[in-house]
C-alpha cells in the first residue's frame, strides 16, 4: 500500500520513490561517552510508536534529499506535525 | 439457437460471424459475443464441472461471479468466459471434466458419494493412519482443483501497468457513477470513472421500461454515457474491474485491452483526492435444491441474454424472485417470446402491484409468496418445483429454465477494503456502512434506492461531496441537491429470505468450493457459530468469486438459525483483488533494466561473454575457458586491459566535505593528498565492511572518491544520511556513468602508457598509489596507480565519450607488447592470488574490517569525527568466537578445485569457502574462506564438504595470504 509523501524539495509523490531511513533517534551520539547498551540503543532500538512517529525519509527517485516526516502507523499515512516536541 | 431479431439495446453486429471451438464443438457467434454467449448461443449449456463433486455448471451471472463459466482458453487456465470477449478461432475447454466433453464426466459419482462427505471432510478423515495423506492428497488433487497450469506455462501477451493522478474516482459506470462523474466534472475538476463492463449505463443500459416522459432507461443510458464521453475532463476506463482501495485515496484496478489497445491487460493504481463508489448491487442467489443446475439463472443473466446478446434463456421458463427487476425482466422477456409458465415471487407485499398487473395481462402467473424448492433434471433443467414459503402447497412444472433471485445485495467490497464498516440495515436487508473510510463516497443502488431519479440525484450528491473535498465551495449546490434528494423516493424495502422450505443437501451457498446449506449446518452443529469461522471450516466463499455469491447469503443464513452468539448478522471480510487478477497483470511490464558501460558493444564483439553484476552488465571472459587461464597468464607476463567502468566514482566538495568524509571512512581522511590515492573503507554501525574505495584530493574542499561496483547506487544516500543531523555544507556528484575506468595490468603496463602520453609515468615521477592527471592524446585522463591485482597497474578514469578511442589507442599501442583484454573472471583469480577482498565475496552481513584482517585501515583516534562503525570497531576489536578471513591450499596439489560457497565443516558448520581458482602461479588450486577463528592459525587442516559428495570431504590447509607476490614488488615495480 503505497501512501504519499510531502517532499520539501519535490511536493507530494508517491511513498515508491523514497527510501525509509528510520524513527528520529536524535544526533549521533559522542564516541567517548558510549557504553555498549547505548550504542546499541541508539542504533538497533526502536521505539516502535503505535500512533504519530517522526522519521526519516529519503528521496531516492528524486532529488536525493534527507528529511523528517510525521507519520501516524496506525494508519499508514503522513500527518501533520501534532507530537509536542517539547514534552515527548 | 435463434437470435431476437434486432433490439436496440444490441451490443453485437450479427452480420459479423466468428467461430469459436468448444472442445470439438464449433461454435458459431457474432461480434460481440462474449466466450459464454457464443456457446449459449450454440445450445452449451454445460460450461464445466464443479471442483469438489463434478457437478454440471452453466451460465448463472453474465459478470463472472463465481467459478461456474471458468474455462481454459488457448491454455490459458481460469479465463471467466462470461468477461472474455469471443475472438474468431479461439480454443475454448471446459475444466475439471474428466472425459470427452463436460456432458459426461467420468468423475460424476463424485456426486453421488456428497453424502460421505462432510463439510471439514478432508480435515477429519485422511489423517487417520498419517501415511495415508500422501495418497489422499495425490488425488484429492486430481479430482478438485479448478483449472490446470502446465510447468512450464509462460503467458502470453503484453501487460502494462499505468499511475493516474486525479481529483475524483468514481467506481462504477452506472447511472449514479456517470451522474456523480459529471457533477464532479462540470466543477473543472478531473475525474476517472472505471467501469467493469465494456461499456456504460450499469442496470439502466439493457432495460426498457420507462425513465420518464416515455423515455427508457436504455436512452436515457445513451444519453448520460454520451455526455461522459463528450466531457473532456472525464476519463473513463471500460473494462476495468477495480480491486483493491486503500485509506490514503489509492484505488487499484486492471484493464482488460480491447482489440484496438496494445495491452493485454493493464494494471492500475489510481491516486485521487477523493473517490465515490457507485458499484451498484449484484443479486443475491435465492437457495433450493440443485439451484445451480444449468439452467437456473439470474434475473439479470436471463434478462441481458436477451436484451444485449439477442439470445433467449431458454423456451420455457419459472421465474421465482424477490426483487421488482424480477417482474419486469418477466414481462419483457414475455415480450420477447420466452415462455414463461409462473412467477414466483417471495414477498407477499411490497411488490409493485402495477407489474403484477402487467403480468396477469400477459396471462402469467404471479404467485406472491411462492418460492422455487428444486430444480429437476440430471444434467440440465428440466423442471421445477415451487412451494409457499410455508411449505403446505406444492407445484411443479416442466421447464428448461429458472430464473431465481432472492433479492439484491451491494457491492460493498471497494469500500470495506479501505476500510469501511458494515452494519445490517434491517430496512434494505443490506449490509451498508456506518464508518465510510476518509474520503469516500457511496451512490445508486447500493443505497438499497431503486427509482431511477433517486438513483441519479444521490450520484449527484456522491459528486459534490467528493467536489468539496477538492477544495471546492458548492456547499449550496450541495444542499439543494440533498434536499432534491430527500423528496425523491427512498432506499426499498428488502427480502431477507435465504431459501425455501427445503433441506439444503443440494442447495449451494458456494458455488466455487461446493458448499451447500448441509455443510454450513454440518459446521454449526461442530461448533462453528460465527460467520467467519464457518467461512474457513466450510471454505465457503472462499473460491475465485471472493463471496459474490455466497457473501451476503451466509451470515443472513447463519444468523437465521438463530444458533450464532452474533444475533446481527455480520458479513465476512473480503480482500483484495477483488476480482482475480492474473499475477502477469501484477507484475506487468519487465522493469529489469540494466547498464551498459562505454564499452560494451565492443566487449561483447570480441567475444565477451556478458554476465549480469548488480546493475551492470559485464564481460565474464572472451574464451570458451571457463577459467580464463589465458587471461591470467598474460596479466601476469605481458599486459591486460579490464573495463572496470562500473566503479563507483563520485565527486564530494564544499567546506564541510572533509567533515563528511571523516564520518564515514574508518581512515583518517585529513591525511588525503592530491597527489596519492588513499585506500580506505566504509563500514556500517556494525563495524561490518560495506564498501572500499580510494580518495584523493583534487582541489580545495574538493575530493574525488570510488566506491565499489554493487555500492555505488547507496553511497550518496550513505554519506548523506550519516550527515543529516549536522547541516554540513557539502555536494555530492554522482560521476559514476561520466566517467568510464580503463584498468591496463601486467609487467609491461607501463611501456604501453608512456607510447600514448606525454606525461612522464617512471616509476619515480609516478609511483604506486600515486595520483596524476595528464591527456592521452588531448583526452584528460585521471590516472592512479594501484595493485589489485598485483601487478603494475593503472586505472585510467577517461570521460566516458573517450572510452572508445582511449581503449583502442592503447589496445593497437600495446599489440607489440601482447597485450589482451582479460574479463571479471580473470580478475577474480589474479586479485585473490593477491589476497585482495571483494565485499560480498570475501565478506558478508556480520564480517567487520577486523575479521578480514583490514583492521589496519581504521584509524581510531577522530572521536570528534563520530566515524560510523568505530563504536563497534572498539568493541569488536578483540572478540573471540568470530568468522575470520583465512587463506588455504588443498592438502592434495593435484585436488580439484572446491566450490565457491562449500561449508567447510567437523562436527558442525565451521564456515564456508569465499572464493577458490586453480592458480597458475602457484600450479595448485589456492582459495579464501571464513572460518572459525580457532580454526584460522596458519596450518591447520580444515575439511570441505561440498554437495553431493557423500561424506567424502575434501581436505585443505590454511596458509599465509597473500600467495602471489607476498612482499607486493611487482605492483610498486
Amino acid at each position: 500500500m503505497a501512501f504519499t509523501i510531502v517532499c520539501p524539495v519535490c511536493g507530494i509523490r508517491r511513498s515508491y520513490e523514497f527510501r525509509f531511513g528510520g524513527e528520529d533517534k536524535g544526533p549521533r551520539p559522542e564516541e567517548d561517552t558510549l557504553t555498549p547498551a547505548t550504542w546499541c540503543e541508539y542504533v538497533h532500538l526502536n521505539n516502535c510508536v503505535a500512533g504519530i512517529q517522526k522519521e526519516w525519509w529519503f528521496h531516492r527517485d528524486g532529488c536525493g534529499s534527507w528529511f523528517t516526516i510525521y507519520r501516524d502507523t496506525t494508519i499508514n499515512q503522513q500527518v501533520e506535525n501534532s507530537i509536542d516536541e517539547t514534552n515527548p | 439457437m435463434k437470435r431476437i431479431h434486432k433490439l436496440p439495446t444490441f451490443r453485437i453486429h450479427p452480420e459479423q460471424s466468428l467461430t469459436v471451438n468448444f472442445g470439438k464443438k464449433q461454435c458459431r457467434g457474432v461480434e460481440g459475443d462474449t466466450i459464454a454467449t457464443a456457446l449459449y448461443a450454440n445450445d452449451v449449456r454445460i460450461f464445466g464441472r464443479s471442483l469438489k463433486y463434478h457437478r454440471p455448471r452453466g451460465l448463472y451471472s453474465l459478470d463472472g461471479e463465481c467459478s461456474n463459466t471458468l474455462v481454459a482458453v488457448d491454455g490459458v487456465p481460469n479465463v471467466r468466459a462470461e468477461n472474455t470477449p469471443a475472438v474468431n478461432g479461439m480454443t475454448v475447454n471446459a475444466q475439471n471434466v474428466f472425459g470427452a466433453t463436460p456432458e459426461f464426466d467420468m468423475m460424476r459419482f463424485m456426486d453421488e458419494l456428497s453424502w460421505i462427505m462432510p463439510a471439514g471432510f478432508y480435515y477429519q478423515t485422511l489423517h487417520k493412519p498419517a501415511r495415508i495423506w500422501p495418497l489422499a492428497i495425490k488425488h484429492i488433487r486430481k479430482a478438485a482443483g479448478l483449472g490446470v497450469l502446465e510447468p512450464d506455462f509462460r503467458m502470453k501477451g503484453k501487460f502494462d501497468e499505468v499511475h493516474i493522478s486525479t481529483d475524483v474516482c468514481v467506481i462504477g459506470g452506472g447511472p449514479a457513477g456517470m451522474c456523480a462523474a459529471l457533477s464532479a466534472a462540470q466543477q473543472g475538476l478531473r475525474v476517472v470513472l472505471l467501469e467493469n463492463r465494456p461499456w456504460l449505463g450499469g442496470a439502466f443500459e439493457y432495460r426498457p421500461s420507462e425513465y420518464r416522459n416515455g423515455l427508457a432507461l436504455y436512452q436515457r443510458a445513451k444519453d448520460l454515457s454520451k455526455d461522459v464521453e463528450n466531457t473532456t475532463n472525464i476519463r473513463t476506463f471500460k473494462n476495468t474491474a477495480m480491486i483493491g482501495s486503500y485509506n490514503n485515496g489509492l484505488v487499484t484496478a486492471f484493464q482488460r485491452g480491447s482489440k484496438s489497445e496494445v495491452f493485454t491487460e493493464r494494471y492500475m493504481e489510481i491516486r485521487a483526492k477523493s473517490t465515490v463508489v457507485a458499484t451498484g448491487c449484484i443479486e443475491r442467489p435465492l437457495l433450493f435444491e440443485n439451484n445451480e443446475r444449468p439452467g437456473v439463472m439470474q434475473i439479470g443473466c436471463a434478462h441481458r441474454l436477451a436484451r444485449t446478446w439477442g439470445l433467449l434463456p431458454g423456451k420455457k421458463a419459472v421465474f421465482s424472485i424477490g426483487h421488482d427487476l424480477g417482474i419486469e425482466a418477466a414481462i419483457d422477456l414475455a415480450d420477447l417470446g420466452l415462455n414463461i409458465v409462473a412467477v414466483a415471487d417471495i414477498r407477499k407485499d411490497s411488490y409493485d402491484s402495477n407489474l403484477a398487473e402487467e403480468l396477469e395481462k400477459r396471462n402469467i402467473p404471479f404467485l406472491s409468496g411462492w418460492v422455487a424448492t428444486r430444480a429437476h433434471g440430471a444434467k440440465t433443467v428440466k423442471a421445477a418445483t415451487i412451494s409457499t414459503i410455508n411449505a403446505t402447497r406444492h407445484r411443479k412444472f416442466t421447464c428448461d429454465t429458472v430464473v431465481a433471485s432472492a433479492g439484491m445485495t451491494p457491492v460493498t467490497g471497494p469500500f470495506t477494503v479501505a476500510g469501511g464498516k458494515l452494519r445490517y440495515d434491517k430496512h434494505t436487508g443490506f449490509f451498508l456502512p456506518y464508518n465510510m473510510p476518509p474520503r469516500m463516497h457511496i451512490a445508486g443502488r447500493i443505497l438499497g434506492l431503486d427509482d431511477p431519479l433517486s438513483i441519479e440525484t444521490s450520484g449527484r450528491v456522491a459528486g459534490l461531496k467528493a467536489v468539496s473535498e477538492c477544495g471546492i465551495p458548492v456547499k449550496n449546490l450541495l444542499r439543494e441537491t440533498q434536499e432534491n434528494l430527500a423528496k425523491l423516493t427512498g432506499p426499498s424495502r428488502g427480502t431477507k429470505l435465504v431459501s425455501g422450505p427445503i433441506k439444503g443437501k443440494e442447495a449451494f451457498i458456494c458455488f466455487d468450493e461446493d458448499c451447500t446449506l448441509k455443510n454450513i449446518d454440518q459446521a454449526m452443529h461442530k461448533g462453528f457459530d460465527v460467520p467467519e469461522l464457518i467461512k474457513r471450516f466450510t471454505s465457503a466463499g472462499t473460491g475465485p468469486g471472493q463471496g459474490g455469491i455466497p457473501g451476503h447469503n451466509l451470515p443472513l443464513y447463519i444468523a437465521e438459525t438463530g444458533e450464532s452468539p452474533d444475533r446481527n448478522p455480520r458479513p465476512t471480510t473480503v480482500r483484495p483483488p477483488l476480482v482475480p487478477t492474473y499475477l502477469a497483470t501484477y507484475a506487468g511490464t519487465n522493469h529489469d533494466m540494466s547498464k551498459r558501460t562505454p564499452l560494451h558493444e565492443t566487449q561483447k564483439a570480441a567475444g565477451g561473454r556478458m554476465e549480469r553484476i548488480g546493475v551492470w552488465n559485464r564481460a565474464r571472459r572472451f574464451s570458451s575457458d571457463k577459467n580464463a587461464e589465458n587471461e591470467i597468464d598474460n596479466v601476469r607476463r605481458n599486459v591486460g586491459l579490464l573495463d572496470a567502468s562500473t566503479l563507483g566514482k563520485f565527486r564530494i566538495f564544499g567546506p564541510d566535505a572533509l567533515k563528511a568524509l571523516q564520518r564515514v571512512y574508518v581512515g583518517d581522511m585529513s591525511k588525503v593528498r592530491g597527489d596519492k590515492v588513499k585506500y580506505s573503507a566504509m563500514c556500517n554501525e556494525d563495524g561490518c565492511l560495506i564498501d572500499d574505495g580510494i580518495v584523493v584530493k583534487i582541489g580545495e574542499n574538493d575530493y574525488y572518491m570510488t566506491a565499489s561496483t554493487g555500492r555505488a547506487g547507496q553511497t550518496i544516500e550513505w554519506i548523506r544520511y550519516h550527515t543529516r543531523y549536522d547541516g554540513w555544507k557539502y555536494h555530492m556528484v554522482n560521476l559514476t556513468d561520466a566517467y568510464g575506468v580503463i584498468n591496463m595490468a601486467g609487467p609491461d603496463a607501463r611501456k604501453v602508457l608512456e607510447k600514448v602520453t606525454d606525461a612522464d609515468v617512471s616509476n619515480q615521477a609516478f609511483p604506486f598509489a600515486g595520483y596524476r592527471e595528464f591527456s592521452i592524446q588531448d583526452v584528460p585522463v585521471r590516472a592512479m596507480r594501484l595493485g589489485f591485482v598485483g601487478e603494475l597497474s593503472y586505472e585510467l578514469h577517461v570521460p566516458s565519450s573517450y572510452m572508445q578511442s582511449v581503449w583502442d589507442l592503447l589496445e593497437n599501442t600495446g599489440k607489440a607488447f601482447g597485450i589482451q583484454k582479460f574479463g571479471l573472471e580473470a580478475q577474480n583469480t589474479l586479485r585473490m592470488e593477491k589476497g585482495h577482498v571483494i565485499i560480498g565475496s570475501e565478506s558478508e552481513q556480520r564480517t567487520t574490517l577486523h575479521d578480514l584482517g583490514l583492521g589496519f585501515l581504521w584509524y581510531r583516534n577522530k572521536p570528534e569525527a563520530k566515524t560510523v562503525g568505530a563504536f563497534a570497531l572498539k568493541d569488536t576489536e578483540h572478540q573471540k568466537g568470530r568468522l575470520k578471513l583465512v587463506g588455504f591450499k588443498m592438502r592434495d596439489p593435484k585436488s580439484r578445485v572446491p566450490r565457491d560457497g562449500s561449508p567447510i565443516v567437523d562436527t558442525r558448520i565451521r564456515g564456508y569457502v569465499c572464493t577458490a581458482r586453480y592458480s597458475t602461479a602457484q600450479k595448485q588450486p589456492v582459495g579464501m574462506a571464513l572460518v572459525d577463528d580457532y580454526l584460522s592459525p596458519v596450518g591447520t587442516l580444515i575439511k570441505i564438504y561440498e554437495d553431493g559428495c557423500r561424506g567424502n570431504l575434501m581436505l585443505a590447509k590454511i596458509e599465509p595470504m597473500p600467495f602471489y607476490d607476498p612482499e607486493g614488488k611487482r605492483m610498486r615495480s
